[in-house]
């Protein structure tokens, strides 16, 4: 048995046992903490997958030439967002579980009665669906027209992304403030933050780059990305640096508007998580999720250094993980609680996503051999 | 050649020669190698050996300094040397001191990055670098790729470097020679500049003065002057009313006060004097009834002031039986509020001083129309 194969087996074996304990969750758990946790897989897999398109629009929109030999990476990783549609599809059943704005008590709120409308079960789905719709779109034009230049070799692609990206980037805007607002402030549908969708943003940017780097560094491992050099990784490991800052002063500004302003509905959002047992979980995220790889990835070398990179990348991606369970799980008035059902939910999700990205690893070029740039994007350097 | 040289440049034509040009310089082991191009050219600072700039350190260690000095100091200001609650937060609030931080880290970090780049690394002010003077300077700025072997100390050989150079492939061989004078900073040119900024300043200040001495009305900022706020005797137009400052609410009582005599005096007559008939209290009411009192109702209280006959007043005696009737709230009032041509004397007394007053009147009244029984009393 080869050991590709044996990995594979593995991986299988990982998510067959998470689904055990995830159908464990539903059955004995209790369906709020199950529909929780769901709800959480679905935002971490869709913004992995948003996130990494964005990587792929940005190259097009901006004409970057250094990070066309690795765009098959995040191209790959975009692919994400299909495997997030089912997810999704299935949390749509949460939403009369976990949020208020759709529950029958609404009617009778009386704030949430002039919101009934927007955060009813039908248009709040509907709103998804859109969202689904966009992501597809996004995804045909970008991922699919780049696969489909390793055959035919045409450079129109070039010129029709290129037209495509700003206009995508409306419609990224739109669709992560939407997923955003409506699967995790949704949860607390009084409380409102017209900054939560770019601290959202930040966060998937993060995700998308972290394993962008990852996944570069894989593959360099398996000597499939003949010509990345360091420079390469030193403008991923620069990105993952600024957007650290980024997703802490977005952060950081969110929070003290609040804090200064001290409205009753407003300020509760961070009364629960500065309050008992989730303070120790909020001043964690802040040294994971900004002071340690901030520091971790200051000086020049570091950012070039595929050692130093892949602990980040690793950080990274865990601090995404946290950073979405802070926002989602205090929502529900719950303590943080990390036991068999999270463990099986992450068991059964990361080995699903890490089954999803090995198979698109394996598909085709590993590099977009189509690209006329792929050239200058082999020679690039600092 | 002599030992005077400063450097020996080789011109080059393209960048791939003089890359490959340099580690065959380097090896030479003559003097310092150096290169001068067009633009900069992708690897050249690791073909020269360059050393790492310690300007990333500068700044890091200078940014952090910039966000300590800040924290300390608005810690300093706000919790420890006059801390004030403001917008109900705790004195210590570090939430506010953040965006402070952040500005002075990045003043901090830019100012090193920029000053520590410009004086301290490139030793800036200078004037002119030899390599100006060269005639390969026009190709440098053009399409000349040069590379310099500069002496290192006096035993430099200029012929040697130039034969290096041309065997490493240079298409011409120039030899600069040391520049008569030192191109760096000069006492004398710190001199001057201190003295032309002096001139400055004393040409600006000078100017100054005598233009608003003699063109008053000629305001160059008028900005301090206009401000909006309120004067002292002037009309405010924020208010209504027109007033800039405002009264306080009917019935407002300020801290540590009781509730003055605003109503009728036929209301005050049930206010209690809250003093205690001791001499401390006779003490206070006599010293204030003599300073605001007597002027007008006599020493002994019977109208007859010192100011009486100048102005014509009829000021009541307090001898007569009507106001020996009076319970102590009306007096009260009277002082509080004035009666007939009497003035409010809130604004002069104090509410102690007040009822003292009371008192003080209540023993003239009693001294003015003694009975036998009073005389048993025994003072010590």
């Amino acid at each position: 048995m080869s050991p590709n194969k044996h990995t594979s087996t593995l991986l299988w074996g990982a998510t067959a046992l998470g689904a055990l304990g995830v159908l464990g969750t539903y059955v004995t758990a209790g369906h709020e903490r199950f529909w929780a946790n769901w709800v959480l897989w679905f935002v971490l897999i869709f913004t992995l997958g948003l996130g990494s398109l964005f990587i792929v629009a940005l190259e097009h929109l901006v004409s970057a030439r250094w990070s066309v030999p690795i765009r098959r990476i995040p191209e790959r990783l975009a692919t994400l967002l299909l495997l997030a549609i089912p997810v999704g599809l299935i949390a749509l059943f949460a939403i009369p579980v976990l949020y208020p704005g759709a529950r029958p008590e609404a009617a009778q709120h009386p704030i949430l009665v002039g919101k009934a409308f927007w955060l009813s079960l039908p248009f709040f789905s509907v709103r998804t669906l859109i969202a689904f719709g966009l992501c597809v779109l996004g995804l045909a034009v970008l991922v699919g027209g780049s696969l489909k230049q390793d055959t035919t070799k045409d450079p129109a692609f070039n010129f029709r992304a290129r037209k495509f990206a700003p206009a995508f980037m409306a419609i990224f805007a739109l669709v992560i403030t939407m997923i955003a607002f409506d699967w995790i402030s949704g949860l607390t549908p009084e409380w409102y933050s017209d900054i939560f969708g770019v601290y959202v943003f930040a966060g998937a940017f993060l995700s998308g780059l972290a394993a962008t780097a990852l996944s570069v560094l894989y593959l360099q491992d398996q000597d499939r990305l003949e010509g990345v050099r360091g420079d390469h990784l030193y403008n991923l490991g620069a990105f993952l640096f600024a957007f650290t800052v980024f997703w802490s002063y977005i952060g950081f500004a969110q929070y003290m508007l609040l804090w200064y302003a001290n409205l009753p509905d407003e300020v509760i959002y961070y009364k629960v998580r500065l309050a008992g047992a989730w303070r120790a979980v909020t001043i964690s995220l802040a040294f994971l999720h900004f002071i340690l790889p901030f520091f971790a990835l200051v000086t020049r070398d570091s950012k070039k250094d595929p050692k130093r990179l892949r602990r980040v990348a690793y950080l990274m991606l865990g601090a995404h993980v946290l950073d979405m369970y802070w926002l989602i799980f205090p929502a529900l008035g719950a303590k943080p609680c990390f036991s068999w059902p999270e463990l099986s939910f992450a068991l059964f999700f990361i080995s699903g996503i890490l089954l999803w990205v090995r198979g698109a690893m394996q598909k085709g070029e590993d590099m977009p051999v189509g690209d006329p740039f792929l050239r200058e994007g082999l020679e690039f350097r600092l | 050649m002599s030992e005077t040289s400063y450097s020996v440049l080789g011109v080059f034509a393209t960048p791939d020669a003089l890359m490959a040009a340099i580690p065959k310089a380097r090896a030479a082991k003559l003097g310092t190698v150096e290169a001068y191009t067009p633009y900069p050219i992708h690897g050249i600072d690791d073909a020269l050996g360059l050393r790492r700039s310690p300007l990333g350190g500068m700044v890091l260690v200078m940014g952090i300094l910039g966000a300590v000095t800040a924290f300390g100091f608005q810690y300093w200001i706000s919790a420890i040397d006059y801390p004030i609650i403001t917008g109900g937060k705790p004195p210590d609030s570090w939430e506010a001191f953040i965006p402070i931080m952040f500005e002075v880290t990045v003043l901090f970090a830019t100012f090193t990055a920029g000053l520590g780049m410009l004086l301290l690394l490139n030793k800036l002010p200078f004037f002119g670098h030899p390599v100006l003077s060269s005639k390969a300077i026009t190709g440098i700025t053009r399409d000349r790729y040069v590379l310099a072997i500069e002496a290192e100390h006096q035993g430099f050989d200029s012929a040697a470097a130039a034969k290096t150079l041309k065997e490493a492939g240079a298409i011409d061989v120039e030899v600069l020679p040391a520049p008569d004078r030192s191109p760096f900073l000069t006492s004398d040119f710190i001199l001057r500049t201190l003295g032309g900024i002096f001139v400055a300043c004393l040409v600006a200040g000078l100017t100054m003065f005598f233009a608003t001495k003699w063109f008053p009305l000629l305001r160059p900022m008028a900005n301090m002057q206009d401000q909006p706020r309120l004067n002292a005797q002037k009309p405010s137009a924020f208010f209504k009313d027109g007033h800039g400052m405002q009264r306080p609410v009917a019935g407002t009582v300020a801290r540590g006060h009781l509730p003055t005599a605003t109503g009728t005096q036929e209301a005050a007559a049930t206010l209690v004097n809250p003093l205690p008939r001791t001499k401390e209290m006779f003490a206070v009411g006599r010293k204030a009834y003599l300073n605001r009192c007597e002027v007008c109702h006599g020493v002994v209280g019977n109208g007859q002031g010192s100011l009486t006959a100048a102005y014509g007043a009829k000021p009541a005696n307090l001898q007569a039986q009507q106001f020996r009737d009076y319970p102590d709230g009306k007096i009260y009032w009277a002082i509080v509020n004035g009666k007939n041509a009497m003035p409010a004397h809130a604004a002069d007394l104090t509410e102690t001083q007040r009822w003292a007053v009371v008192h003080y009147v209540r023993a003239l009244q009693r001294a003015q129309n003694a009975k036998d029984e009073d005389l048993k009393v025994v003072a010590p």
